[in-house]
């Protein structure tokens, strides 16, 4: 589809790469039917199927304990336990475990979104829509500050803004900054993270493999100018497995973070 | 003119990140190769140590990740 758009655009015979002339060309999709107001896109259906393989991919790989478990049963079992005790009780401690599933499930969730990118036939990972890595980050958010003024009731906003282990005459600057770097930059900041990542991604992988099919196959109208390609080719090929690493990094440090953030509001003192 | 005027908007905006950039890649180095240095030292807090290390460079990212966010208001 994409590969379409750039096609109608490109004047192979005068340009060095294809790129579309808006950007959102690259991201915004066909409705296919609306309900109820709702418009139906690729996106929001590559969102339910994600989130239909997350839960798939769990319940199948848990379902039966066995004592000898299948290779299935242990990838999956790997995961639960890279993110039970790489991530939760790592970063939170013993009572990490009670905020497992949700970290368990904005990993894999957003793992299997960011390797969209990668997946033939659909290669769009939907993180490179701001909406998603927004709501993600806004849930974090409120689970931390809930458990920030449930735990330490109000001295927790007190005390990020009056910070009693630094100098009086310095307090209200690091308040301020506390303040602004607590209740504003985290969410923003965990959001645009995933978002830009993946956004780039997507760009680079599109306009490099987009531009050396169109002009491979141009080949015979423009002859050896075609061959232009062929580097695009090369380097699209290497960006791709960079960008499987960047997925998979991408989803570990949207949970890693959120764990952090959670701690943060949990051990309140330091 | 206002195409010029947006133009030149859009142009500051691409320097403006840039520039924004250079400050969390010097720091982003820093971050990733002392940490190298130190799992050298000692592989056995390597799990620590890589844990600390990507908490450190999300949180040298920021500002490039505002000055990210900057170029598309601009």
């Amino acid at each position: 589809m994409t590969g379409m758009i750039l096609a109608s655009e490109c004047d192979v015979a005068n340009e060095v790469i294809c790129a579309p002339a808006q950007v959102n060309d690259l991201f915004e999709f066909d409705t296919w039917f609306t309900v109820g107001g709702l418009n139906f896109t690729k996106t929001t259906f590559l969102i339910l199927l994600a989130a239909v393989i997350v839960v798939v991919l769990v319940y199948l790989g848990l379902k039966d304990r066995r004592l000898v478990p299948s290779k299935f049963n242990v990838i999956i079992e790997g995961l639960v336990g890279f993110v039970r005790d790489g991530i939760a009780r790592d970063v939170i401690g013993p009572e990490g475990s009670k905020y497992l599933p949700y970290l368990l499930s904005i990993f894999l969730f957003i793992l299997v979104g960011n390797l969209f990118e990668v997946t033939p036939l659909i290669s769009f990972p939907i993180t490179s829509r701001m909406a998603i890595p927004a709501f993600l980050s806004l849930v974090t958010y409120f689970i931390f500050t809930i458990v920030g003024f449930g735990r330490n009731k109000f001295r927790y906003l007190i005390d990020t803004v009056w910070p009693k282990t630094v100098p009086v005459g310095m307090r209200p600057l690091v308040g301020l900054i506390e303040l602004v770097s607590v209740f504003v930059l985290r969410p923003l900041t965990l959001a645009v993270r995933l978002f830009a990542n993946m956004m780039a991604g997507h760009l680079m992988l599109t306009l490099l493999l987009g531009s050396a099919v169109i002009f491979l196959a141009a080949i015979p109208e423009i002859g050896a100018r075609g061959l232009i390609g062929v580097p695009w080719l090369a380097f699209g090929l290497f960006i791709f497995m960079f960008e499987i690493v960047v997925s998979i990094l991408q989803a570990y440090i949207f949970t890693l973070l959120s764990a952090v953030y959670i701690e943060s509001s949990i051990h309140f003192e330091h | 003119m206002e195409g010029n005027i947006e133009g030149l908007s859009s142009a500051l905006a691409l320097i403006g990140y840039g520039l924004g950039a250079i400050g969390p890649g010097i720091g982003i180095g820093i971050v990733a190769g002392n940490a190298i240095t130190a799992m050298a030292r000692q592989p056995e807090m390597q799990g620590t140590i890589r844990t600390t290390m990507f908490l450190g460079i999300a949180f040298t990212e920021a500002l490039a990740l505002i000055g990210f966010v900057l170029f598309f208001i601009a």
